[in-house]
């Protein structure tokens, strides 16, 4: 079990599907504050902000400059927030990368963790509308095993501000699941509330695909094998991409890359593959670790299962 | 408006009252000025001098805080005469064959009351400030002359101050008191290495203390941080449903702001974050300026009481006790109208920087910038090592300094001559309770120590703070599982010893958790910055420590 799912958008897949990506890593690397602050001022919505966050977040460049930055502002919060998603790369980098024993591994993540709430509690109690700095603190929440109680009220705290925000939706569905303390139950709930309660078009329908995907990976034998293959969850699927990434208002934002790749799994393992080709079709080449690596090696398990689907 | 004279030498402070006469005799004496072995002293002579009050008609009661002892009752004004007529008889002489009898009531009292809180120990350790939060053990050796004394050092008219509410000074009013000298307040001890802090505490709640200077801004800020947590906590949340706060003058300038909200035990988390986050908003002044307005104005209104002159005569008498200011209702009002947001957050920041924070069992708040408070002592005694029957990484060290019992990652040291109390057991168990707070427990069964080798610790420690305790069935002695047939069994147990031992300090949690009460019928004198302690009102049992103890360290020990 990975301590975090998922540290930071995968890598190539967003860098090729977003061009933009490749400029916010090279402003990094330079230490472009300028241009990196401008970027962020311009994102349009709280998504695409925590989107960009993340990305930051897995910049080892960011740590050279970020902290003189936030000591020369001290009451600006981004430099902060992106200190703090910097941290939890740190976090994830520290809980995996390392050979040695996990007691030493988990007290660094949890080092790493602690510095980047401290500054988010700072940044959310001046103001409690940053939707950035409380996903953030929704990653922490379940990193630091704060419990499904403070992590349900930070993301209503988010909320009353970002009542449809994906990226922290997404982080909270995780910490439902039963292998962070939740259950099924409260997990679907979740989702197909957030689903249903989002305007159509969006991605938030995708949650219920991510939710089935965790709920299938939980299986063994011929229990999992058969899991996607229940109508009722194929038909769940079918109206929740129908409802998002296949709706005629669907534009593709930040995410959309992980949500195609969860309906292409979910429908390759349900073994509808004409449905499945759609979301390869839209994807092109662009394989997500998230969820491919549930099943093995993610490019390859991407290619097999895309070739399948083409194959009709 | 406020007459101040003297009776028998008593500085007297007279406000007009409509009604029954209200009054109270007050002085500077309370369990902070006691010693962790004759803890229960100022309670004990307050039981004894009310004994012979003979009463039945009027209100009348007796009140032993942490710097001041009060015995007060409303009545008619013969009543009021009669009452203190006989309060001084009895403190002239304590009726000493009813002192068995008061002890088993006081005994009583404690357990009806269910404890007190942790957060004064930790923050004061085994003296002064700290005694309100320890049991009152005492009582199994104090004896008449101990009382005479007490009395003699405390219970004097130049120590007293006593309050009137009613149409002047009853006449045929007498006090008569021995002469002594004013005593201060004690100067505060301190055992925590670095604040803010943090320590677990039971599964009901979220505490959280700061010592702040004292100052009508203070108390401000006490009424916004109340206002800010019970809209986060219960309005909006619904995590709690009691969400308070309360603001006492310690009696030296500064004061302690404690605020507490309840949890349901799946609520717990979201608890702490809210709290943390109400703490954090207001260190950074990001509270809505329209709350404190709000909190000055049911302030200034409470000043608009037709007899609030009368009403804040006890909290007037103990400032002029401690020889704090006292602020005239004019004076008062005018301090709120101008307490300002900027104020109250400085006043934050302060708090911030000495909080102290009690989260609830199992969890921590070293995520959001606390430090642990120790639980564990910095040096390891130096002496003879003896094993543990049980196991083989404890081990118990006997020296001619300091004892302690030393185990992985920590260690409990008790220097004799630092040694707060030793509670000793007729079956050879010793407790020895550090002035940092530091508890070593020491059960003879459990260790390969020879008896000469305890009997040394008895040597050791000053006898006048050995406390007896009661004789223990033999089935609440513990003995070394290696000896017994399910030794595996037993070790998971909740009566393990060693693990009993280990925890010590959490331990005290499970004896002694309380839930701060808050007088609101008292807010209003509160407000203005009088100290009387009318607010440490409904303390709460919380039984389910005790058994969640060993729960904390099974689940600990699985991690």
């Amino acid at each position: 079990m990975t301590i975090i799912s998922r540290p930071a958008p995968s890598a190539l897949a967003h860098a090729a599907a977003f061009p933009e990506v490749a400029d916010v890593r090279s402003w990094c690397r330079q230490g472009d504050w300028a241009a990196l602050s401008g970027h962020f001022a311009r994102l349009p919505t709280v998504d695409d902000a925590y989107f960009t966050a993340r990305i930051v977040g897995d910049q080892p460049e960011a740590d050279t400059f970020l902290p003189d930055v936030a000591q020369a502002s001290p009451t600006d919060p981004l430099p902060r927030v992106l200190l703090a998603a910097r941290a939890i790369g740190l976090a994830w980098q520290a809980r995996t990368g390392a050979r040695d024993v996990s007691r030493d591994r988990l007290d660094r993540m949890h080092a790493h963790l602690r510095r980047g709430e401290q500054l988010l509690i700072d940044v959310t109690a001046r103001d409690p509308a940053d939707g950035v700095a409380w996903a953030l603190r929704l990653t922490n929440a379940r990193g630091l095993e704060l419990g499904q109680a403070e992590a349900r009220r930070r993301y209503d705290r988010l909320a009353r501000h970002h009542p449809h925000m994906h990226g922290a939706q997404a982080q909270l569905l995780q910490q439902l699941c039963p292998k962070w303390g939740g259950s099924w139950a409260a997990a679907f709930a979740f989702a197909r509330t957030a689903a249903a309660d989002a305007p159509e078009g969006g991605l938030h329908a995708g949650l219920l695909a991510q939710a089935h995907v965790e709920r299938w990976r939980e299986l063994r034998g011929g229990e999992q094998a058969a899991y996607f293959r229940r109508p009722d969850v194929v038909a769940e699927l079918a109206d929740a991409a129908a409802r998002s990434v296949l709706h005629p208002s669907y534009r593709p934002v930040y995410g959309w890359v992980t949500t195609h790749n969860l309906f292409a799994a979910a429908f390759s393992l349900a073994g509808e593959h004409r449905r499945a080709r759609v979301h390869f079709d839209a994807l092109g080449d662009l394989a997500d670790r998230f969820p491919w690596a549930y099943l093995g090696d993610p490019a390859e398990q991407f290619a097999r299962h895309r070739a399948r689907a083409r194959k009709g | 408006m406020i007459e101040l004279t003297e009776v028998d030498g008593v500085p007297t402070l007279v406000a007009p009252s409509s009604g029954q006469t209200a009054a109270g005799l007050m002085f500077r004496v309370g369990q902070a000025d006691e010693t962790l072995s004759r803890h229960g002293l100022t309670h004990l002579v307050e039981h004894l001098a009310l004994h012979d009050s003979g009463l039945s008609d009027y209100h009348y009661n007796g009140e032993t805080a942490s710097v001041y002892t009060h015995f007060h009752l409303r009545g008619s004004e013969s009543d009021v005469v009669g009452y203190l007529d006989k309060v001084c008889a009895g403190l002239a002489a304590l009726p000493m064959h009813r002192l068995e009898i008061e002890k088993e009531i006081l005994r009583t009292e404690s357990r009806s009351r269910g404890g007190t809180t942790t957060l004064p120990v930790r923050r004061y350790g085994a003296r002064g400030y700290g005694l309100p939060g320890y049991p009152e053990w005492g009582l199994s050796r104090l004896g008449p002359d101990d009382l005479r004394q007490w009395v003699e050092d405390y219970f004097t008219r130049d120590n007293a101050v006593l309050w009137i509410a009613g149409r002047g000074v009853p006449a045929g009013l007498r006090l008569p008191l021995r002469s002594g000298v004013r005593r201060v307040v004690p100067p505060p001890t301190a055992v925590l290495p670095s604040t803010p802090a943090w320590f677990a505490g039971d599964d009901t709640s979220v505490v959280f203390s700061a010592v702040v200077r004292r100052s009508t801004a203070a108390s401000v800020h006490s009424g916004v941080l109340e206002r800010e947590l019970f809209r986060d906590l219960r309005q909006e949340g619904g995590y709690s449903y009691t969400a308070t706060s309360s603001y006492d003058p310690r009696g030296d300038g500064y004061a302690t702001i404690t605020a507490y909200a309840d949890a349901l035990p799946e609520k717990q988390g979201a608890v702490l974050g809210g709290f943390v986050d109400v703490l954090a908003r207001m260190r950074h002044g990001a509270v809505d300026p329209r709350s404190v307005a709000a909190v000055r104005t049911k302030a200034l209104d409470k000043l608009n009481h037709p007899e609030i002159e009368a009403a804040r005569l006890p909290g007037h008498a103990l400032n002029l006790l401690t020889g704090q200011r006292h602020l005239t209702v004019d004076e008062l009002r005018a301090e709120l109208s101008a307490v300002t947001a900027e104020q109250v957050h400085a006043v934050a920041v302060e708090a911030a920087d000495t909080g102290l924070l009690q989260t609830p069992h199992r969890t921590t708040a070293d995520w959001a910038g606390f430090a642990a408070a120790p639980t564990s002592s910095a040096h390891e005694a130096d002496g003879r090592r003896y094993a543990h029957r049980d196991d083989a990484d404890v081990a118990l060290v006997i020296g001619p300094q300091a004892a302690g019992i030393v185990r992985p990652g920590s260690r409990a040291t008790v220097r004799y001559d630092a040694c707060a109390a030793m509670l000793t057991w007729p079956d050879g168990a010793r407790r020895l309770i550090g002035d940092d707070g530091i508890v070593l427990h020491l059960e003879p069964a459990l260790w390969a120590v020879p008896q000469a080798e305890l009997a040394a610790l008895d040597a050791a420690v000053d006898p006048d703070r050995h406390l007896p305790m009661p004789l223990r069935g033999p089935g609440a002695i513990p003995r070394p599982a290696a000896g017994r047939p399910s030794a595996a069994a037993s070790r998971g147990g909740a009566a393990n010893a060693g693990e009993v031992i280990a925890i010590v300090l959490l331990t005290l949690v499970a004896v002694a958790l309380g839930v701060f009460g808050v007088a609101q019928a008292v807010a209003a004198i509160r407000t203005g910055g009088t100290p009387l302690d009318l607010t440490l009102l409904g303390f709460a049992a919380v039984g389910t420590a005790l058994f969640a103890t060993p729960v904390v360290l099974l689940r600990r020990r699985r991690r």
